[in-house]
């Protein structure tokens, strides 16, 4: 039976049923034509269910999420479809109909804290007046309920900050103020449209916990869009895949995660390096990029990335269609790549050289400190003491939440910025990788120029010597060579950080340190990043120093792991040993706080979020830096600052109470 | 706020300091003396150094910087060389009529713009542009029109043809309804540049606030399109609004001197046209002074206003 | 190694060429609003440079048999009270516009790169320095500090292109340094520090040319705002002093006979009006030519 035809069947039959989306279609008109956004979405979400929409960026997931409540401004339009909430057309209803649909049966939560709330209104004005609208309660009933509501959500003496100014609060506040005003006016469904993406990882998990046990208590069902298949494992019951516009496949999330029926499920979910998979696998990769959505696509709209792809792919367009009990997917292919034995998304394996011998040091960092004086004369600490070794051969992986310090370290090492005290030491020459591929080339450069200037700069080779070293380098990070005469604009984010990479090497580096290289990436893209690094590292046998939030791609690209906080290095050891033991209970947090995509192992979590937030670098501390977020702390950690031994290559703790 | 706009206020007094001490030196600098460009070719030289004298221009730069910066202090403005009277006094008599013209310009200017350039911006945020289109097109051209032209073609039209509005006569301040007659051809002449301008600034501050994310927060929560229009989005535009009014206040000065000029008005400007013609220093320096510093303190007190506006900024 | 298939860009030819930055050599001339900027200005130039050829009166040439007359086909804008034909004037004047435009452009283009690459980039003292008299002299509105430094350096053509230069160097100043700042903390000027680039390298490669296409369209426009100032200067009597034309002061002779001979202050008016125009134009369409995204 086909997915519409049991659509149809089911539609009778479940009370329970609270949306139902049939066929929806947004087309945003723009110069350069119409692009069919959501081309044909249909799913339903039952009461109380979390429903995820997963998918990259420009796969239209936040238009569809949009376009329930017509929330898309001009020039988005949905042009077809219907949404039916509680069997009720509500994509027919005039504008001021819906208006007595949105904030009060559905909430949303935005993506973007900082600029979600209107910057020149107190929090109390926001929250209260839409309250007193749509519960019809006077004000002070409303603004009680607001404080309530505010208490709930996790912010601190609701009462007085709920006459706050946004810009009063972080950004994790002001999500949780999001929060409480969606689900102040008790909807029955909450729009959540990338709602942690740009929040830390200890935050995001407190959020993550604060929306799952708000709606469920209050019986909301809800539709959380993300690209973070991790967080979906946690959080969703059911999930739904977008690709260019449509739904590739849906169904329960154990289900997907398990058997995932559609090869482009399958490729996504093999690009994530898991917690166990080593640097002698490669990442799988999906190669190529998503369709121009401007032009029409003929076929499936996967066909151009897809190992599995036949004939009948470029002819016809799959529907959704039956794999199982709730589970679907638009696939010619009954299993996806399955079916086809030899193209299962497999694990190619990658000579390692065993660098752990060498013992050559190559940069050292002595009680680096860097301060940064702001204009009340005030002094940020961000670099407060790191003392920190990178061997020839060796991937460094540094980890922690912004304002940690650790992109101060890459461009203290770099030589941008001069150390306050401390010293470093650099055998060779160190390079770096940036983290935004847009920002880190001159626009009126040729790639060419641009992977040669390191090379004109220190007046190496004549004109013919650099050019041909520039082919090469090109050709090393896995482009063309053709793409010298290009300019930065007309590459892909991808390709940019390959450029970025080849610019690196060019002058022979000694050590390459990347600064978030990844972090600007869709996920199908980052693995080739990945791989491109660690086959470079192999292959030139050179130091990396990685800079990232992401701490499942640490663990799978590093050697060594660097732990920071507030300025700090609070635990160093080996990479494996540090995920499978970690002792600081910082690092433990953090690991626990990174959602896994796999929802067994989600399930079997106890997620219990490290409360509160980073205090300002601005007064630091006497004693232990994590004090005041610790579960563990006693006086003595607040009167003495745990010190981190001096150089050492075995597992280092900065904690009084670690064992 | 009381020690920002202190803060402010001696900051503004440095920029009157350094404007007062670039005219002074601008016009000692430059060859030749006032007394020599006063008497052209038709004084001997000992008629000259007598001049000089008199206007004080043989003791050394410092002392008469110094001794013209205690005249200011003490709010002594001097006398016009040629005919010696205080330039107080003319002052008293002209600077009412330019700051009436420049304060019923900005009030005309801001009733009319603000509800154009609002209503144009909404109206491209829902995808219809005509308006927009049109008061784009007619802003350019009317901000690129000669002030002077646009001055004359009205004067034919009004004054001339229609015989609305008087083209000359006395300022008669007893009866306000001749004045605002007499005045009302000036007005609307740099109303019009104002308008274009302020209502070009409204429609891009709207706009921007209107796809700002905050907008779409407050139209999820359930408020109609013209509620938030009116409640989240003319509240933000209106940052970037003020400051325009302030900046665009220096360039309606600029316009007062040729309405002035061009209508008979006996305000500032025409006592600046007057003074340069008659080669009178001492009144030119004065007036450009005086001018600056009516600029001066329109910035102050936009700064002041967009301070008092603005929550996020800490005093 | 890393895969080859991500090399495929669409339409590789097509963007080869418009990434020779050459918006200048294919199109550029069929982008509407340049199209209608040349439409406005060739025909106005082409008229001014081959006036001494065109079959009507020279502008200093009086005919007392033809005063005041009505705009005919023997004098297309009319004659004035002296009889000289308005046209042959009006280009006349125009001639002095376009050097003004074109002069006061130069001059705060130039200055304004130099001085605001200066402040921008090295910040601390020089910084402050240039700074704090940019401020002084934005105290002042553009006319009133062109009227007086008019009435020091008296009146002409070099004077009027001096003052006005002076009024606009400091926005061009603000505005340089400002694109600076903002290109100093990009990350390629990191990349390139990272290599022990110099200053002068981090300059002329990375800075100024990423600078120089917003000071081209502040640079048209301030064009077109000389030529506004230059004819109020000469209106009130500042400026060009007659009998040689300029557009302000032919209005200023016609501001008189306004009754009698509408033509004399009306025509030459629109004739400033089309260059304006024409102007913004060109400054608007080469905007949008090297940034698509200024269209909206």
């Amino acid at each position: 039976m086909n997915y519409q035809a049991r659509l149809a069947n089911t539609m009778a039959t479940t009370a329970h049923t609270l949306l139902e989306v049939r066929g929806l279609r947004t087309q945003f008109q723009t110069g350069s034509g119409i692009v069919t956004a959501v081309d044909g979405v249909s799913f339903t979400i039952e009461r109380g269910e979390r429903v995820a929409v997963v998918g990259e960026s420009g796969s239209g997931k936040s238009a569809m999420a949009m376009s329930i409540l017509r929330l898309l401004a001009h020039p988005g339009k949905v042009v077809g479809g219907q949404v039916l909430l509680e069997g009720r057309d509500i994509n027919a209803l005039s504008e001021s109909q819906l208006n007595k649909v949105r904030g009060r049966q559905v909430g949303t939560v935005f993506q973007d804290p900082m600029s979600s709330l209107d910057p020149v209104m107190r929090v109390s004005k926001q929250m209260v007046e839409p309250m007193m609208r749509n519960l019809g309660i006077k004000r002070d009933e409303a603004r009680a309920e607001a404080i309530k509501w505010l208490g709930k959500v996790g912010i601190p003496e609701p009462e007085r900050r709920i006459d706050a100014y946004p810009f009063e609060m972080s950004g994790g506040m002001r999500q949780r103020v999001m929060i409480a005003m969606a689900l102040s006016s008790r909807p029955q469904l909450v729009i959540a449209d990338e709602p942690t993406t740009a929040l830390d990882v200890t935050i995001q998990a407190q959020i993550v916990e604060v929306l799952k046990n708000l709606t469920s208590e209050a019986g909301a069902a809800m539709l959380f869009i993300t690209h973070d298949l991790g967080l979906v494992a946690r959080f969703a019951h059911k999930v739904a895949v977008m690709y260019a516009g449509r739904i590739v496949e849906f169904g329960r999330v154990e289900d997907i995660f398990a058997r995932p029926c559609h090869p482009y499920t399958q490729s996504l979910l093999g690009t994530i390096p898991g917690t166990t998979m080593g640097k002698h696998e490669r990442l799988p990769q999906i190669s190529g990029l998503p369709p121009d959505m401007r032009k029409p696509i003929l076929g499936c709209a996967f066909k151009d990335r897809c190992a599995g792809v036949h004939e009948r792919c470029h002819a016809e367009a799959p529907a959704l269609s039956d794999r199982g009990i709730e589970h679907d997917a638009a696939c010619w292919l009954p299993k996806g790549l399955d079916s086809v034995a030899m193209l299962a998304p497999e694990r190619s394996a990658r000579a390692v050289v065993e660098s752990a011998g060498t013992d050559k040091v190559i940069v050292e960092l002595n009680a680096l400190r860097k301060q940064f004086s702001t204009s009340k004369r005030m002094v940020v600490n961000a670099v407060n003491g790191v003392n920190l070794r990178v061997h020839r051969g060796e991937t460094l992986g540094i980890v922690g939440e912004s304002g940690c310090g650790k992109s101060t370290v890459a461009r203290l090492l770099l030589g941008l910025e001069k150390p306050t005290s401390g010293d470093i030491y650099i055998s060779g020459l160190a390079q770096m990788v940036f983290q935004d591929p847009a920002s880190s080339f001159n626009p009126k450069m040729t790639i060419g120029a641009i992977v040669e200037e390191p090379l004109v700069v220190k007046r190496q080779g004549n004109r013919t010597e650099r050019s041909a070293k520039v082919r090469e380098l090109i050709e090393q990070v896995g482009l063309d060579p053709s793409h010298a005469d290009r300019y930065p604009h007309q590459l892909s984010g991808g390709q940019r950080q390959r450029v970025a990479v080849a610019r690196a090497l060019a002058l022979d580096p000694s050590v390459v340190v990347a600064d978030e290289p990844t972090s600007a990436l869709d996920v199908s893209v980052r693995a080739q990043i990945i791989n491109l690094l660690v086959d470079l590292k192999q292959e030139l046998g050179i130091g990396f120093v990685f800079i990232s939030h992401d701490l499942l791609t640490v663990r799978y690209i590093s050697d060594r792991i660097a732990v920071m906080y507030l300025g700090e290095v609070v635990e160093y050891g080996a990479a494996e040993e540090i995920f499978a033991n970690p002792k600081h209970p910082y690092t433990r947090a953090l690991i626990e706080a990174v959602p896994v995509p796999d929802p067994a192992i989600e399930a079997r979590r106890i997620n219990v979020p490290l409360q509160g937030e980073l205090p300002s670098p601005l007064n630091l501390p006497i004693g232990c830096a994590f004090a005041s977020r610790c579960p563990m702390a006693t006086d003595l950690c607040r009167s003495t600052k745990p010190q981190l031994p001096n150089h050492d290559r075995a597992r280092q703790v900065a904690c009084h109470h670690a064992t | 706020m009381t020690e920002y706009a202190a803060k402010k206020f001696l900051q503004m007094l440095v920029t009157v300091l350094g404007i007062v001490t670039l005219v002074f030196f601008t016009l000692r600098l430059i060859p030749g003396d006032a007394a020599s460009a006063m008497a052209g070719d038709t004084l001997s030289g000992e008629a000259l150094e007598r001049l000089r004298e008199q206007l004080g221009l043989d003791a050394p730069l410092p002392l008469q910087y110094f001794g013209y910066l205690g005249d200011l202090l003490r709010g002594d403005l001097g006398e016009t060389i040629t005919t010696r009277i205080p330039i107080a006094e003319l002052l008293f008599r002209a600077l009412p009529i330019t700051l009436s013209i420049a304060l019923a310009t900005i009030v005309l200017a801001v009733l009319i713009s603000i509800p154009l350039g609002t209503l144009a911006a909404f109206m491209v945020h829902k995808g219809r542009r005509w308006l927009d289109n049109a008061l784009t097109g007619a802003a350019m051209v009317i901000d690129l029109m000669p002030p002077f032209w646009t001055a004359l073609v009205l004067l034919l039209v009004f004054s001339l043809g229609l015989g609305w509005f008087p083209a000359s006569g006395q300022l008669n301040w007893n009866d306000p309804s001749s004045i605002m007659l007499r005045l009302a051809l000036p007005v609307i002449v740099l109303s019009l540049s104002q308008v274009a301008t302020l209502a070009r600034i409204t429609r891009t501050a709207v706009l921007d606030v209107l796809n700002e994310d905050y907008v779409r927060t407050a139209r999820s929560l359930g408020w109609s399109e013209l509620r938030v229009l009116f409640r989240h989005a003319l509240k933000n535009a209106a940052l970037p609004i003020a400051t325009v009014v302030g900046l665009s206040f220096g360039n309606l000065l600029g316009g007062t001197v040729i309405v002035e000029f061009i209508f008979t008005i006996p305000g500032v400007g025409n006592l600046l046209i007057t003074g340069i013609n008659s080669r009178d220093y001492q009144l030119v320096q004065t007036l450009i002074v005086v001018y600056a510093l009516v600029f001066v303190l329109i910035n102050f007190t936009t700064d002041l206003v967009y301070r008092a506006l603005d929550p996020r900024v800490q005093f | 190694m890393a895969d080859l298939s991500l090399s495929s860009v669409p339409a590789a030819s097509a963007s080869f060429r418009e990434a020779l930055g050459a918006p200048f050599r294919s199109g550029a001339l069929f982008h509407g609003k340049v199209r209608i900027a040349l439409l406005l200005l060739v025909p106005i130039l082409l008229l001014t440079v081959f006036a001494p050829l065109l079959p009507i009166q020279k502008p200093l040439e009086t005919n007392l048999r033809a005063m005041m007359e009505l705009p005919s086909i023997q004098h297309p804008f009319g004659t004035d009270k002296m009889g000289r034909d308005i046209l042959s004037r009006t280009l006349a004047g125009v001639q002095i516009s376009m050097l003004v435009g074109a002069s006061v452009a130069a001059i705060a283009l130039v200055s304004g790169m130099v001085l605001g690459t200066l402040a921008g980039f090295y910040g601390g003292k020089v910084d402050r320095v240039i700074m704090t008299i940019v401020d002084i002299f934005l105290a002042f509105p553009s006319l009133l500090l062109a009227i007086g430094l008019v009435s020091v350096m008296g009146t002409g053509l070099i004077p009027v292109i001096l003052a006005i230069s002076l009024a606009d160097v400091p926005r061009f100043i603000r505005l340089q340094r400002s694109q600076v700042l903002s290109l100093r903390s990009r990350a390629f000027i990191d990349a390139a520090r990272t290599v022990d680039a110099s200053q002068f390298w981090l300059m002329s490669r990375h800075i100024v040319p990423n600078t120089l296409a917003p000071m081209l369209v502040a640079a048209s426009i301030a064009a077109a705002n000389a030529i506004l100032i230059e004819a109020s200067l000469s209106f009130l009597g500042l400026g060009i002093m007659p009998p040689s034309p300029s557009l302000g002061n032919i209005v200023r002779d016609g501001q008189m006979y306004l009754e009698q001979a509408w033509w004399i202050s009306t025509l030459p008016g629109v004739v400033i009006l089309l260059i304006t125009i024409g102007l913004h134009f060109l400054s608007d369409g080469v905007r949008e030519l090297l940034d698509p995204r200024a269209r909206r």
